[in-house]
């Protein structure tokens, strides 16, 4: 097999980028900044995963906070009953991907803007389940089943760090994977022309089930890491539509069906959280005044954008050059 | 034997009646959702911005929740409208994913502007009459409940004539069965579009008041209630006032049997399975073809 060298260059400034990341806490970097990337690379691997789904299967998904509270609350129930953090992980991945498989007879039948409605039923009711139901520990008096997540004295804040910029390495291969695959061809002809596609023999359900549970898998390993470092979780914040909102926002900006788009948008929507940390309300207005503003004015987000750009195709001939 | 009736009577009735305020919910966004073929995911947060107009009104210059329609309607009319016109039209052809995006923004900008303004603290309209009761038999039902169900009706019977007698109404209805049949007749249909978004806006603003007359409120209540809304509608089917009435009316039935009999904290989860189920089972509703 022939390495592409094209391929190669770039693997090698991804690896380089990586294990200089991976060593900054070792460096004695400032907290508040590897904070900022820990963030980076868990909402790179939401946004990752919502343009997965989105972008290039038409499935405008709504209900990824269930995955994510679904992640972190088996992550509770593991650790409470005494099992290692890596099996609550894993096994809040696996039940977000069973969850997956039984809503999907039901939100499969639904197509568009009705497809998006149905999935934001999902957290909703999740919500209400955990609110009421106490899986683990006593019945505490009042309502509200926030718990910590226990059996985090053994892992160091460095550990947590680099399971999160893993897991949005995970996130970039997974798309890189999944697209240059017979698979990604697939959930394009689906997302262009559904009826088309299936008459050309391809299996539609089969196809989006498995985009989905990909991405229930990688989003509830993700928001697991994330209740490792917040150490504790409520109904209220792991199933909340904050969460669909940044993997949107930082899709939308950095473009929607483009690869680095989401790369470029996580890098903004951090960037944001660092500019406006104190006023988290006035924060999310901007957010969303963005999101209007880019919808109104370049659908197709900075990726869409630069690509018109004369700049960018001469850089993208360059490097083409390069290679050859 | 007595007991066991007004035991059933009084969830029955009062599910009745909240199935009203339900089907002021659900107007707006059914309307909207028939003419465009939209679903506004901002249409909760339009019926909260209603209940905090009424609020603010109520505590600074102590006028009735009620009264403050006056200047709520033609306030949410507006809003609605320039939704419409300044970022829903510019976007409406290009996808179906557009539109939803925006609705998606402008109700993250709302939600935190009450957030901004009022607290997150969990608000109501308290009125003379709110706590107050009439008697029926040995059944004790709320005064706002028997209002919501009066609202309820007003409101449809107003939205009916409107869309059969009026010009407008007549033009709106063109619309939403052939756009393009409905421009070759003259009408200027992007306007329509304008007015029917305004229209549903300004139902919302009805709606508001008595949501919080029923209902306590905060910033984020938008989206339950857009889940109620969206299950009435796909209860009652496109296009129907009465199969939105009837799909509001099954809901709040829902609600209140499923507080008496299982769990007053598992109500809103009823509804939520009840949305999904219908979506799994009939997604054209239960009067749609």
């Amino acid at each position: 097999m022939k390495v592409n060298p094209h391929r190669f260059k770039e693997f090698i400034v991804i690896a380089v980028v990586v294990a200089v990341l991976a060593v900054l806490p070792v460096l004695g970097l400032p907290r508040t900044w590897l904070l900022y990337i820990f963030l980076f690379f868990i909402y790179l691997a939401l946004a990752n995963m919502w343009n997965l789904l989105s972008g290039y299967c038409g499935l405008i998904s709504l209900c990824q906070p269930a995955f994510i509270g679904l992640g972190g609350y088996t992550l509770v129930i593991f650790t409470w009953n005494g099992l290692p953090l890596y099996m609550g992980i894993l096994g809040g991945a696996i039940v977000a991907a069973i969850f997956t498989m039984l809503i999907s007879s039901a939100v499969f039948r639904l197509r568009g803007i009705y497809f998006a409605i149905g999935t934001l039923v999902v957290p909703e009711a999740l919500r209400v389940v955990f609110f009421i139901w106490r899986p683990v520990g006593e019945q505490i008096h009042g309502k509200g089943a926030g718990y910590m997540i226990k059996g985090l004295n053994d892992v160091s804040m460095t550990h947590i760090y680099w399971l999160a910029i893993f897991i949005g390495i995970v996130s970039i291969v997974i798309m890189r994977l999944t697209l240059s695959s017979k698979m990604g061809m697939g959930l394009a002809a689906i997302r262009d022309n559904d009826s088309a596609a299936s008459s050309s023999g391809i299996n539609i359900f089969k196809l989006k089930l498995f985009a989905f549970v990909i991405s229930a898998f990688i989003t509830a390993i993700a928001g697991s890491i994330f209740y490792m470092f917040q150490g504790y979780i409520a109904p209220e914040s792991g199933f909340s539509m904050k969460w669909t909102m940044t993997m949107i926002l930082a899709t939308v900006i950095g473009g929607i069906s483009t690869e680095e788009g989401p790369i470029i948008g996580t890098v903004i929507i951090v960037f944001l959280h660092f500019l406006l940390a104190r006023y988290a309300g006035i924060s999310l207005i901007i957010q969303g005044i963005l999101l209007i503003i880019i919808m109104l004015l370049a659908p197709q987000g900075i990726m869409g954008f630069a690509r018109k750009t004369k700049i960018y195709q001469s850089l993208l001939r360059l490097t083409a050059g390069d290679s050859i | 034997m007595n007991e066991i009736f007004s035991d059933i009577a009084t969830p029955v009735i009062s599910g009745i009646l909240l199935g009203g305020l339900y089907t002021v919910i659900a107007l707006g966004l059914s309307l909207v959702f028939g003419v465009m073929k939209l679903i506004n995911v901002a249409h909760g947060d339009l019926v909260i911005f209603g209940s905090y107009f009424a609020y603010s009104i109520m505590t600074y210059l102590g006028f009735n929740p009620v009264l403050s329609l006056v200047a709520g309607i033609p306030l949410l009319f507006a809003v609605g409208f320039a939704i419409q016109k300044y970022f829903m039209a510019r976007v409406f052809k290009r996808s179906m994913e557009a539109p939803l995006l925006i609705a998606f923004g402008i109700s993250l900008v709302f939600e935190n502007l009450y957030q901004i303004l009022f607290t997150p603290m969990s608000r109501g309209l308290t009125t003379s009459y709110s706590l107050e009761s009439f008697i029926l038999g040995d059944i004790y039902i709320p005064v706002v409940y028997l209002l919501n169900l009066i609202v309820a009706l007003i409101v449809m019977i107003a939205l009916s004539l409107f869309l059969k007698k009026t010009f407008i109404g007549q033009a709106i209805i063109a619309s939403s069965q052939d756009i393009r049949a409905a421009q070759l007749m003259g009408i200027n249909t992007a306007r329509i579009f304008c007015l029917t978004f305004g229209i549903s806006a300004a139902i919302s603003a009805v709606a508001g008041v008595f949501l919080g007359l029923t209902f306590p409120f905060t910033p984020v209540s938008g989206i339950p209630f857009l889940i109620i809304a969206f299950g009435v509608v796909i209860l009652g089917g496109l296009g129907s006032i009465i199969g939105t009435f009837v799909g509001g009316i099954i809901l709040g039935l829902a609600q209140t049997l499923g507080a008496q009999y299982i769990s007053a904290s598992a109500q809103m989860l009823i509804l939520y399975v009840i949305v999904l189920v219908i979506l799994a089972v009939r997604p054209q509703g239960l009067f749609g073809r």
